[in-house]
């Protein structure tokens, strides 16, 4: 397992392959809620391992428990007591993962009683910076970001595509070396979707950190990643780990590519296979329902 | 410059409307000759405001020293026991069944008891005042505490907040617009059982000179009393719409 994720690792972790343990390690996480006769198994036997500066993308049909699985890489929530996660090699017990990931949940969740700015800098202040070092260390990236001029700004006034932006900065503003991303791009236009694609790539590019994306489009799992996990329907378990060969940097045309497309195809099959499965379960259920 | 004429466009119609009643109100008291000690014109009612601005004025600072000290302690304690209660939850399990329970009998079934323990001075009105607002914004704060999705909470959590953290960056500002309700319906309710203790018993205080007026007979001081009782608390609640925009600024 662990040796498949040094095998595909980011260029940083290919030359010291040997000394560097993968940056995050699933081993056998398993997530039930509930007791016995309505238990819901939400993730079962996630083995994962990703190497540091590693871009790698999660998809899988909705509710296979991807944000569960979020959940307890950044701590909040305990896998349950048969499996572990490792942080550079370290086990993690329940709750010390609090503080060391960025985790940028499914929803914006900016406060509308603070400016844009002051969303960015959250982390910043739960760390003890002060408020004006937090927002003259904002400001700087507000450009790259593509949000000057909206500092003073209240959420209300922004764009769904802008306020996703927002999220981000904060989520890169606190500085941890893995970021979990789930669907971040969810809920904007196609159009404005693949340009904060490349936008991310250029960002991670300059800034280096290890990121897991979650999502549930193909050609964005593939466009990001240099991993692509497909999850099978719940109980959500990792069903394949496909490595994306294409060159860095990526721009438009790589998904045009016939690189592109033959990946895409290995991918497409498993992963309507699972959605199919996700729409006939829900079926039998509803079926169920209605013959009792 | 536009909230201006936006302001001046509803108070006009209103300013027209009373304007109008108080013509009426006044035209009818003439023309039907009917007795003051029934129904006072408006403008008997304002000459006695003059006339007697003396006691009235006297009542006036007394019952609202009453009013703004029980508020200004109800309030405090309501926040405070909203935190408590929100920091620890067990606590709002046992506690809230007996405040809800409370806050379902009107303040006033209290005076004669409060009156009882405080004596018949100032103290006593500020006790049922404070009371009366403490429940209202404890109920109110809690609920806008509780209102921040799990989400959020996870999110700062995330940050390594702590549960102080937590409370400071998103339960108190989130619970902002309940504490602002809270604050509106205990202005309301303190104001009515202050004057209504001093009715029943006090030394000073509008309650007190309406309660005198009508043992006398004198029912232009009562109206003049009521009015000036109103236009009291109406400044009041103006003051408290000011501070819903200080404190909920986003909206
Ligand atoms: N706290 C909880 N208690 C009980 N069941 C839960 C809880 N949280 C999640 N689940 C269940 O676990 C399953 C996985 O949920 P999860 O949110 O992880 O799915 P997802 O893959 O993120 O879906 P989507 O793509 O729609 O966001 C769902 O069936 C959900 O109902
Ligand atoms: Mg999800």
């Amino acid at each position: 397992m662990s040796s498949e994720g040094i095998q595909n690792g980011g260029m940083a972790a290919r030359s010291k392959a040997s000394v560097i343990p993968p940056h995050l390690q699933l081993v056998n996480v398993w997530k039930r809620f509930g007791s016995e006769p309505n238990r819901t198994v939400a993730v079962s036997n996630v083995d994962l391992s990703i190497a540091p500066g590693e871009f790698v993308t999660l998809i899988g049909p909705s509710g296979c428990g991807k944000s569960t699985l979020f959940n307890m890489i950044a701590g909040l929530l305990p896998p349950d007591s048969d499996g572990s996660i490792l942080l550079s090699g370290q086990p993690q017990p329940d709750g010390a993962l609090l503080g060391k990931i960025a985790f940028m949940p499914q929803k914006d969740l900016l406060f509308p009683w603070r400016t844009v700015l002051d969303n960015a800098t959250l982390a910043l202040e739960v760390e003890g910076m002060s408020r004006r070092k937090a927002r003259a260390k904002a400001e700087s990236l507000f450009p790259e970001f593509g949000l000057m001029g909206f500092e003073r700004h209240y959420p209300h006034e922004l764009s769904g595509g802008m306020r996703q932006r927002v999220a981000l900065m904060r989520t890169f503003l606190f500085e941890r070396d893995l970021i979990l991303l789930d669907e971040p791009f969810g809920a904007l236009d196609a159009l404005t979707r693949a340009m904060m694609q490349r936008w991310l790539l250029d960002i991670w590019e300059r800034h280096k950190r290890t990121v897991l994306f979650i999502t549930h489009d193909i050609d964005e799992a593939i466009f990001l990643g240099d991993k692509v996990m497909v999850m099978t329907a719940r109980p959500g378990t990792i069903k394949q780990t496909e490595t994306i060969a294409l060159p860095r940097p990526r721009d438009a045309s790589v998904i045009t590519s016939p690189d592109f497309m033959e990946i895409k195809r290995r991918l497409l099959a498993s992963v309507e296979e699972e959605s199919m499965k996700t729409f006939a379960l829900s079926r039998d259920a509803a079926d169920r329902k209605t013959m009792s | 410059m536009a909230i201006r004429l936006n302001g001046l466009r509803t108070a006009l119609p209103v300013g027209l409307a009373l304007a109008g009643l108080l013509l009426a109100w006044e035209a009818a008291v003439r023309l039907f000759g009917v007795p003051a000690f029934v129904l006072p014109g408006p403008s008997g009612i304002l000459v006695t405001i003059a006339e007697k601005s003396n006691i009235l004025s006297a009542g006036l600072l007394v019952t609202l020293t009453e009013v703004a000290g029980g508020f200004a302690i109800g309030t405090f304690i309501g926040v405070a026991l909203a935190i408590v209660l929100v920091l620890v939850p067990p606590l709002e399990l046992m506690a809230i069944p007996l405040v809800i329970a409370i806050n379902s009998v009107p303040s006033v079934a209290f005076v004669p008891l409060v009156l009882l323990w405080f004596g018949l001075g100032m103290a006593s009105k500020i006790a049922l005042a404070a009371f009366a607002v403490a429940i209202v914004v404890l109920l109110n704060t809690l609920q806008g505490l509780k209102r921040p999705e799990s989400e959020a909470i996870n999110l700062l959590r995330s940050f390594g907040a702590s549960r102080f953290g937590i409370l400071f960056r998103l339960r108190l500002p989130a619970a902002m617009p309940f504490l602002v309700t809270g604050l509106r319906v205990g202005l309301a309710r303190s104001t009515i059982v202050v004057i209504v203790a001093e009715m029943m018993g006090g030394y000073g205080g509008l309650g007190q000179v309406i309660y005198q007026a009508t043992a006398m007979m004198d029912s232009l001081t009562v109206w003049a009393g009521v009015v000036v009782a109103s236009m009291a608390s109406l400044g009041l609640y103006g003051l408290l719409v000011a501070l819903d925009r200080k404190l909920v600024w986003w909206r």
